[in-house]
């Protein structure tokens, strides 16, 4: 084991409230791995942002010169399914990490209750992220009504980008919410559970579907669609701020939400 | 927490069992709290599904758990009704302890010895 991994592990331990807990060598793997995968995401992410955006520069183009784009829908279907793969991948690259120090521990500990979605994500953030997909949508299909080739093609595109991410999203939530407990000790336990919240939060972060119709919709230069789109993106920034900010003035740390966890929310 | 220690005299069911049951009496999981599904705490604790699955039952069979069709497997009231009608019945007894004007250390002695009586083998004819 990495002396640098443990440093990160420590730290992460104090960022979370466990003063009185040393870093093992069974959280700095599991740390280890989720960073790696977390930039993993990240380029991920940036790798669609941008194939959205060629794909549709590349149809606008195509359709330029024969009427019609041709390949460029195709191909993002493609892009997206390739997003959903790569984040299933990163999630079982999770997993197999898991489920090699799972064979290693001396016994195993659970919790004694059903942690679902409401539990890790918390009710709020739950309502503002599918608030937010349903806005997305919502602005698309008014989009589609405006009778301009080039803004209804963008339309199609932002439709289909969205739905990319909200798959990609359900696929890493499932994971987050059926991926099995590795714990020895109430320590681990509890580091799993605020890892579990942490990993829920980032899944379900709408980021990537805000900057999507940059991409997209933007470039078409429709006017009242693009003061809509950045007041709905202010609006939901906002209530993901206040959220945010809700749940630190609750002054719990995270270790305190895990011991309560037997029929608590411990979203943070 | 439930915690399975693998090298324990106890089977893991029976581990599994009792530490469910003593958290349903000490009331630490509440009346109605939804149990994990014997998949999920299969995976959680490394253990076979049926394993899981034999303790659920000895539990619902105890009256601790109830089972709602595909909604899970819920913490059961009964276990609480049961514990209401002892407290009932101590509060009777209690009263016509007082009534009759038994002193307390007296009346713990014969309660003591009602449940040693309860509790004991019944002799073979």
């Amino acid at each position: 084991m990495k002396t640098s991994n443990l440093d990160q592990a420590g730290t992460w331990l104090r960022r979370h409230g466990f003063t009185d807990a040393s870093p093992t060598p069974l959280l700095a793997a599991r740390l280890a791995v989720r960073r790696r995968t977390q930039l993993g995401a990240q380029a991920t992410v940036a790798a669609t942002i941008l194939a959205v955006a060629l794909t549709y520069k590349h149809s606008q183009r195509e359709a330029a010169a024969h009427g019609f784009g041709l390949y460029g829908l195709p191909v993002l279907m493609l892009v997206m399914v390739g997003l959903v793969a790569v984040r299933y991948a990163l999630d079982w690259w999770v997993r197999r990490t898991d489920r090699q120090w799972e064979q290693t521990l001396p016994r195993r500990v659970t919790y004694p209750v059903r942690l679902g979605w409401r539990s890790l994500l918390g009710l709020p953030r739950a309502a503002i992220t599918a608030t937010a997909f349903l806005g997305a949508v919502a602005l698309a299909m008014y989009a589609l009504s405006i009778p301009d080739g080039t803004a209804r093609y963008a339309a199609v595109v932002l439709l289909i980008a969205v739905c990319g991410v909200a798959v990609g999203m359900v696929v890493q939530l499932r994971h987050v919410l059926t991926r099995p407990v590795v714990a020895d000790d109430e320590l681990s336990l509890d580091a799993d559970l605020v890892m579990r919240v942490e990993d829920a939060k980032d899944a379900a972060s709408p980021a990537l579907l805000w900057i999507m119709p940059i991409s997209s919709v933007i470039h078409s230069n429709i006017g009242w669609w693009n003061y809509a789109w950045s007041v709905f993106v202010a609006l939901s920034l906002i209530a993901f701020a206040v959220v945010s900010f809700a749940t630190v003035c609750r002054g719990t740390t995270a270790r305190s939400a895990a011991r309560q966890a037997t029929g608590v929310t411990v979203s943070r | 927490m439930i915690v399975i220690e693998p090298g324990s005299p106890l089977p893991p069911y029976e581990q599994l069992r009792a530490q469910l049951a003593r958290q349903i009496q000490t009331r630490t999981l509440a009346v109605g709290t939804r149990l994990p599904t014997i998949r999920r705490l299969a995976a959680d604790l490394g253990l076979a599904a049926n394993t899981v699955a034999r303790a659920y039952r000895e539990l619902e069979e105890a009256g601790l758990i109830e089972t709602r069709g595909a909604a899970g497997s819920f913490v059961s009231a009964a276990g609480e009704q049961a514990r209401e009608r002892a407290q009932r019945a101590a509060a009777e007894y209690a009263a016509v302890v007082a009534s009759v004007g038994i002193d307390t250390s007296e009346a713990i002695r014969i309660i003591r010895a009602a449940l040693t009586n309860a509790v004991a083998p019944s002799p073979s004819p």
